[in-house]
């Protein structure tokens, strides 16, 4: 029962009551309060394109694909897996505006 | 080809004037190949941005005008691939161009049912347990209501997923469900890590089924099952000439009237038209490596279920 009640935490977040998240004013991408990725996909996720692992970046709330330098964000706790919303993590610092065409 | 058919053909010939402009401005990449939007030619890039606006704009409304369109009756369809698939508990399904969640959701109950009654028969076979057993079988968690099933919903349109996910809330389910944004042709997963594939009403809309094809093989476990639910082709001629007439005459107007929409549904009963029938989409299935492929006619045609598995 402890299990369920905190899945269900984790997929009522929504409502902003994320789960120890910290606001990230930052962020600017909508609410404002970015909303945790279901842990349990990060089993299955890879990037698209070269099928390779991903790392969750907590603090952008991204999914960093080092090799290829490229991440994917995160919005609405729903990762948004393509190519194209990704932008590049080299040479350009991560402050810059995480809204993608 | 069919020039008759479509009186809103210049309609849509001047909104693609716009969006080829749109898209060489966004993409700066060569268009690609020639391909069909519902009767139309035009290329790739162009039907990929042309039918993710169709869905953009029909997302807030596709479950009213889906009962409208079939009479409730998709809702039929569904419920049969269901059963077809089976799920017992601790199954991964994986739901591509699920957008706004109909299989998923019956994949939740299906589980969540199975998972009663296998949780009843344990409890019926296990009256004679020593204490011990049963506390033993309390701590190791085993009454998880699904079973450990869980089902993925991928999706390249942002407003299906936000419908679907707002239902999700709204109809109470969280647990064991999570949804992606997701190209069916470049599918953001692990190698052999689901148990079924299931696209429904959707691989009609990817532009290189080819490719989607490769992806949901690659993706899914040896022994996994590939199930596919999409309008098909009626080989009866005077069902057929009934299914054109209610097609071309009154789906585009129930489009109109419900969703403020004439032009998406044009697109649909078109796209269904330009579909691979039956036997094409299965020796398609076939060359992405899939065994024993074989498809199931409902309603004489309009849906099949093709179905493969990955060995």
């Amino acid at each position: 029962a402890a299990v369920l009640r905190r899945a269900a935490a984790g997929g009522r977040a929504a409502s902003g009551e994320g789960q120890g998240q910290d606001p990230d004013p930052g962020q600017g991408s909508g609410s404002g309060r970015p909303q945790p990725l279901e842990p349990s996909l990060l089993r299955f996720l890879v990037c698209p394109l070269s099928k390779r692992p991903l790392r969750y970046e907590e603090a952008t709330n991204e999914l960093i694909n080092e090799e290829l330098g490229i991440a994917y964000p995160i919005i609405d706790g729903i990762p948004n897996m393509i190519p194209e919303a990704a932008r590049t993590t080299r040479k350009k610092p991560p402050a810059e505006g995480s809204k993608q065409p | 080809a069919a020039a008759g058919l479509c009186p809103y053909r210049a309609l849509l010939a001047r909104r693609g004037g716009a969006l080829r402009a749109l898209c060489g401005s966004v993409r700066g990449l060569a268009a690609g190949p020639e391909t069909h939007f519902g009767f139309q030619t035009v290329t790739e890039a162009e039907r990929r941005e042309k039918i993710y606006h169709v869905f953009e704009n029909v997302a807030k409304k596709y479950d009213v005008m889906n009962d409208s369109m079939t009479l409730g009756v998709h809702r039929l369809w569904k419920d049969i691939l269901l059963h077809k698939m089976n799920p017992s508990p601790g199954t991964l399904l994986l739901d591509v161009a699920g957008g706004t969640g109909d299989i998923a959701f019956r994949f939740i109950n299906y589980v969540r049912s199975a998972r009663e009654r296998q949780l009843q028969q344990k409890l019926k076979h296990h009256q004679n347990l020593s204490w011990q057993e049963i506390s033993e079988s309390y701590q190791e968690d085993k009454f998880k209501s699904l079973g450990d099933s869980q089902v993925v919903v991928c999706d390249i349109n942002k407003e299906m997923l936000k419908v679907g996910k707002e239902k999700a809330q709204h109809l109470g389910y969280s647990e064991g469900l999570s949804w992606v944004l997701g190209d069916a042709e470049e599918l953001p997963f692990d190698d052999d890590k689901f148990d079924v594939y299931t696209i429904a009403f959707g691989i009609r809309n990817v532009t290189r089924i080819d490719l989607a094809l490769q992806e949901a093989y690659r993706v899914l476990k040896p022994g996994g099952r590939f199930l596919c639910l999409e309008f098909s082709h009626v080989s009866n001629p005077l069902l057929s000439r009934l299914y054109d007439l209610y097609s071309f005459q009154v789906i585009p107007v129930l489009g109109e009237v419900i969703a403020g929409d004439w032009k998406s549904y044009q697109y649909l009963v078109e796209s269904i038209r330009r579909f691979p029938p039956q036997e094409e989409l299965k020796a398609m299935i076939e060359d992405a490596g899939f065994f024993k492929v074989d498809y199931q006619n409902l309603n004489s045609g309009i849906v099949a279920i093709h179905s493969g598995f990955k060995l």
